[in-house]
């Protein structure tokens, strides 16, 4: 697979000035998704959106990187009652950064793709819930929403088709496990943000006991350009088995930080070394994190022929998530920077399953020893028992994104834990 | 039927309902504390694991797949399963960790986990020797504790309302109390405050936990951060006995637990009835423990000269037996107790007419707008409905005082109730009465009464007591009297302490036994001395002439209430409705 | 001594509106937390009982929910919060040394709040602005972003004079290039 990355020009953030602005995006063919879903004679009908999306396998976005159409599919017929969208902004995942550039620049393509959504799975009213901490984005999407309300893309009888959908932010406060769609629907509740037992699934059972799909909202962004060229254009974008474009937020020790927009399945060390501007002071790459915290580091010297698509990164041991690329060079050590990814999973842990609530704290407790000199070998082998504790043990998928950074760090950067550990010394009597 | 095959055992079901519980209903054991059959399912302990899979059924013939060795097909969940949110389904396969070892290990593991931040002071906690954590990490936990570091500190010894106190360090987050004040007492006073594993429940800063219900949620804490307020400290679990009873100070007839030591009440916990009270119990009626206790009547009083002096049992006989004999029958007012059981009431109307009075009057305790959505009714009695059976006359409290002052009537026989309390009545006009009242407690009746004589208690006697649902059920001795043995009384519970101290120890003594008589008893023993032909041996006896007698009651017995958690009467024939 | 907090006619006007987008009441406790502690500066007990009034939701409901978002002052801070993330991208790229210039600048530690109740400084969890680290946030408000100790001082200069910083457009780098 050759992706010609050079000549790519952004399609789901294209490079026009001002395109934020509602009659900017639909002077470059803005909202013609929508009319032509809605309205004329090429209008579809529901299912037919539903299909042509399944169709496209667009990719969650949002780190599970399950197909779209095939999630909206799950909806059960329309009962009369309320059905409900809620788009997941609550970008959380360290690492990642990558769907305030949609609010910033392009916010009309996702709320586009999020009422094309809405009419494909019947549903009345969409909820975008973004983080507490993204105050300046949600009152750029406040702006967005409110002007696509005054130009009728909004609100009741769209485009004359008798179809209406409502459209709200709703803000976070501070908690990356409302990033969880289960726990997302309990914050948008009003309720403390604790994962739902499924099943239950969402489709079934979600906001207030209705009907729910909850997508990310860079996955709905790209709804309207699978609408306007077709499911067979979209999938000739990127990795065959996980196509379209992808937003990838590249930080820690590049050249060029940035979010870039580039086809999936890019070789990792184009990435790093090409489109960021390869590693300050010419230092080896010593760990990539591929996307997003709860993703398996990988190392440095293992990244050849590595693509950024689900299959290719399942097969070098670790996970597409967010697509959030964090660089670390060879001056790290590896037992600070998985103390801090523990850190951070401790910190966010509900609360509500013993296995994340106690092992993240212990994880990351065991991991601080360490990290102070403290550690003794049968430290590691606690660690790793500890992670086996937790994984796939608790309700929601925290305990794991928390275990597996650990496990492959301590898998992969041994050396680093052993220097630290103390070498217990038996005498000989 | 559908099929379920637990640990190589096939069961059959006919409703479908979660695993855990079915498990449970069968006999079997598996660790839990989350979980709760009367509250909503948050399967958040993650203690009650199992492997679970489906035998696989060939689409067309629709019989089970077997493989080469002829063994059922099986499709494995690939992840180990809550049983507590698991809904059983026909041909459902689980493994516990009789099982399955790795369902063994996980238990294991997530004990280890919960206890790395529990403080395991155990022998300073209450809630020691019947503390579900306590209990399943010595059956089903590891040998020790790898964790090395400083544990969480949460706030300890939080008073959050006048019966509870919090021990946040103890909690284990199964949220139980949370979901019990959100999901049944409805007040929604407690909500877990936090994040991960700061979390502990707490009321709102400035809120006082004083839900009418707050000591349930002591009842369900599987571990010791919430206590009692009232208990703390006063006894360990295991130097009590446990008799089954009924809640005597409502007309709902709870049915609770009494907890005592030494022949004290030490606390009244709720038992499980799904038709009266569910789980749950009022924390008004856990106070009554003191009226078992304190304030007793012991040996009969009689008043000489207008002071009341401590009398014999003979003496107390030989004058109910002068007074009667020196009034006619129409001279003689009786007063029934819809506070007294079913036995005694019936014994004093019985024994009264063997003497030619015919009416036995009583006044319902019924106080308007006491009662709740939940448990507590606006009848503090008990047995209202059992006076009512036994048709007695029922008069309101003012007749009742006009009754008092009939200057026609000479004696007055008043069963177990402080009448006088809510009976709005002049001393003066009791004054050319003879008062004899039978009695449990002093009270404002007693202090009147020219005789008092000490009957047992809910707690000393078996009595039947039928609630304002028209059931009936009954009470077992969990205190002895002074004349009652639990060594002879095979129906009487025995703890530890009852089996081996002896009275060279400091824990038994006999100073909390009343000297008091079941009032039956006391009416055959009046009726020897006054030659009348009265011969109950027992409240069975009681208990079966009534029921000869009350074609509502036919079939009632002790053991019937015992198997059936008591039993639905139909008093009256059922009202039409009027529309 | 606990003072009381009121909400104005022109609050309660929001909080309708706010009710409006939702189907039941208890989702409006979010974004009316939010606006009182726009309004009193934190959401204290008092304020959280003023909310539960409000919208007739149980006190400790609104307590278990203002607890569980960290971006809730449940006490009152200083005037300016700095929020500087720790997480791995700003961790590997001098966060915590921007922590420690600022703790040594203001001579408090990451939690505490300064004697004259101007600043309050807090290690906090990946604010989203992986490639523009180290970064800090200004009281659930501005970024400031690719930090160096010069820039802090600068910052604290600016805050102390009631000068917040502005929102900083990041383009993304394919943009800058093209145009």
């Amino acid at each position: 697979m050759n992706i010609d990355w050079k000549n790519y020009k952004p399609i789901l953030i294209p490079a026009i000035k001002d395109l934020h602005k509602i009659d900017v995006y639909e002077k470059n063919g803005g909202y013609k998704a929508l009319k032509k879903v809605l309205s004329g004679k090429s209008k579809m009908t529901p299912e037919e959106v539903v299909n042509e999306v399944k169709d496209a396998n667009i990719r969650g976005r949002g780190g599970a990187g399950f197909n779209a159409g095939l999630k909206w599919s799950f909806m059960p017929k329309p009962d009369g009652g309320p059905r409900y969208l809620a788009c997941n902004g609550d970008e959380s995942e360290p690492g990642t950064f990558k769907d305030r550039k949609i609010f910033e620049y392009n916010p009309h393509s996702f709320i586009e793709g999020a009422i094309i959504a809405a009419y494909a799975m019947q549903i009345q009213t969409i909820y975008v819930y973004i983080r507490g901490e993204y105050r300046d984005f949600i009152d750029m999407m406040d702006v967005a929403i409110s002007d696509a309300y005054k130009k009728g893309y909004l609100g009741k009888d769209i485009l004359k088709s008798g179809f209406s959908v409502d459209m709200y932010t709703h803000m976070g406060a501070g908690a990356y496990i409302c990033g969880e769609e289960s726990s997302l629907m309990n914050s948008l509740e009003g309720k403390r943000g604790y994962p739902r037992v499924k099943p239950p699934f969402p489709a079934q059972k979600g906001l207030w006991g209705r009907p729910t799909t909850i997508n990310n909202i860079e996955t709905l962004a790209n709804v309207p350009l699978v609408i306007n060229n077709g499911a067979k254009w979209f999938k000739g974008i990127g990795a065959e088995t996980h196509p379209g474009p992808v937003l990838y937020g590249i930080s820690g020790h590049v050249n060029r930080p940035g979010v870039y927009e580039y086809p999936t399945g890019m070789l990792l060390t184009d990435l790093i070394n090409e489109v960021a501007g390869g590693v300050p002071g010419g230092k080896k790459v010593k760990a990539v994190v591929p996307g997003g915290s709860s993703t398996p580091p990988l190392r440095g010297d293992s990244l050849d022929g590595v693509r950024m698509d689900a299959d290719s990164l399942r097969e070098a041991g670790s996970m597409m998530g967010t697509a959030g690329i964090c660089v670390v060079d060879e001056t790290v050590d590896m037992v600070d920077f998985t103390w801090r990814i523990s850190g951070f999973y401790h910190h966010e842990s509900c609360g509500q399953c013993t296995p994340c609530r106690d092992g993240t704290g212990w994880l990351e407790k065991t991991l601080d020893k360490i990290r102070r000199g403290d550690g003794e070998m049968r430290d590691i082998d606690l660690l790793y028992e500890i992670c086996t504790k937790m994984e796939g043990r608790t309700i929601c998928a925290l305990a794991d994104a928390a275990a597996w950074p650990v496990r492959y760090a301590l898998d992969r950067f041994r050396e680093d834990f052993e220097a630290r550990c103390k070498k217990t010394v038996y005498a000989l009597a | 039927m559908a099929e379920i095959i637990i640990d190589d055992k096939k069961f059959e079901f006919e409703e479908v309902g979660k695993v855990l519980q079915f498990i449970l209903d069968n006999g079997m054991d598996l660790p839990f504390f989350c979980y709760h059959p009367s509250l909503s399912i948050p399967a958040n302990c993650r203690q009650c694991f199992i492997e679970a899979g489906q035998m696989v059924k060939d689409r067309e013939s629709g019989e089970y797949e077997l493989d080469e060795d002829g063994n059922p097909v099986i499709r494995w969940f690939p992840k180990l399963m809550t049983a507590c949110s698991l809904d059983m389904a026909d041909g459902m396969v689980i493994k516990t960790h009789v099982t399955s070892e790795k369902v063994k290990v996980a238990q294991a593991d997530t004990l280890e986990l919960i206890l790395i931040n529990h403080p395991l002071d155990c022998p300073i906690c209450d809630q020691a020797g019947e503390c579900p954590l306590q209990i399943q990490t010595y059956k089903y936990g590891p040998e020790g504790s790898r964790f090395e570091h400083k544990k969480v500190h949460k706030p300890k010894r939080i008073q959050l309302g006048p019966r509870v106190i919090l021990d946040a360090e103890r909690c284990i987050n199964c949220t139980r109390c949370v979901r019990f004040t959100d999901e049944v007492s409805k007040t929604h006073q407690l909500s877990i405050v936090s994040r991960g594993d700061k979390n502990y429940p707490i009321t709102a800063e400035g809120q006082v936990f004083d839900d009418p219900y707050s000591l349930n949620t002591v009842d369900i804490c599987p571990v010791g951060a919430l206590t009692s307020a009232d208990f703390r400290f006063k006894a360990r679990v295991w130097e009590m006995n446990q008799t089954p009873s009924i809640d005597v100070t409502n007309g709902k007839g709870v049915n609770i637990d009494l907890w005592t030591r030494d022949n004290l009440v030490m606390r009244i916990t709720p038992r499980f009835n799904k038709e009266v009270n569910d789980h749950w119990m009022p924390d008004i009626g856990r106070e009554a423990y003191r009226l078992f206790n304190e304030n007793r009547v012991s040996k009969p009083i009689i008043k000489l000269d207008g002071d009341q002096v401590r009398s014999s049992w003979n003496n107390a006989f030989m004058t109910v037996s002068e007074k009667i004999s020196s009034v006619k029958s129409d001279e003689i007012l009786l007063i029934g107790s819809p506070y007294a059981s079913l036995e005694d009431n019936y014994a004093f109307q019985n024994w009264f007419n063997r003497l030619g009075v015919s009416d036995v009057y009583f006044t319902p305790h019924i106080e308007k707008g006491y009662g709740d959505d939940l448990l507590l009714v606006d009848d503090h009695a008990p047995n209202t409905n059992g006076c009512k059976a036994l048709g007695f006359k029922e008069v309101d409290a003012k007749k009742m005082a006009k009754l008092l002052s009939d200057e026609s009537y000479k004696a007055v026989f008043i069963l177990g109730d402080d009448l006088l309390s809510r009976v709005d009545i002049d001393d003066s006009a009791l004054e050319s009465k003879y008062l004899v009242s039978f009695a449990t407690n002093h009270t404002e009746t007693t202090k009147k009464s020219d005789l008092v004589i000490p009957i047992t208690s809910s707690a000393e006697h078996i009595g039947s007591y039928i609630n304002v649902d028209e059931r009936i059920q009954r009470t077992i001795p969990a205190k002895e009297t002074m004349y009652t043995n639990r060594k002879l009384d095979l129906e009487m519970s025995m703890g530890r302490l009852d089996h081996f101290g002896t009275k060279f120890d400091n824990w038994v003594s006999d100073k909390n036994r009343v000297d008091c008589i079941p009032a039956w008893e006391v009416l055959v023993r009046i009726g020897n001395e006054m030659n009348l032909e009265f011969n109950f041996a027992s409240p069975q006896d009681v208990l079966e002439d009534i029921t000869d007698k009350i074609p509502a009651l036919e079939n009632v017995s002790y053991d019937r209430m015992d198997k059936e958690n008591g039993i639905a009467l139909k008093l009256s024939a059922p009202k039409s409705v009027t529309t | 001594m606990s003072k009381e907090y009121t909400f104005d006619k022109d609050d309660l006007k929001k909080i309708e509106e706010i009710k409006s987008r939702y189907p039941e009441v208890t989702p409006a406790v979010m974004p009316v937390l939010w606006l009182a502690q726009d309004k009193f500066g934190h959401v204290e007990p008092a304020v959280q009982k003023l909310v539960a009034d409000t919208l007739g939701l149980p006190q400790a409901h609104v307590q278990g929910v203002a607890s569980f978002y960290t971006q809730y002052y449940k006490k009152e801070k200083g005037k300016f919060v700095l929020d500087v993330c720790t997480s791995f991208s700003c961790q590997i790229c001098g966060g915590y040394e921007i922590l420690d210039h600022l703790e040594n600048k203001l001579g408090i530690k990451a939690g505490e709040t300064t004697e004259d109740g101007m600043f309050s400084i807090q290690s906090v969890e990946c604010l989203g602005a992986c490639g523009y680290a180290p970064m800090l946030q200004v009281t659930n408000d501005k970024y400031v972003n690719n930090l160096t100790t010069e820039k802090v001082d600068s910052l604290i200069e600016n805050l102390k004079q009631g000068k917040m910083p502005e929102f900083e457009s990041i383009p993304m780098p394919q943009h800058e290039t093209e145009s």
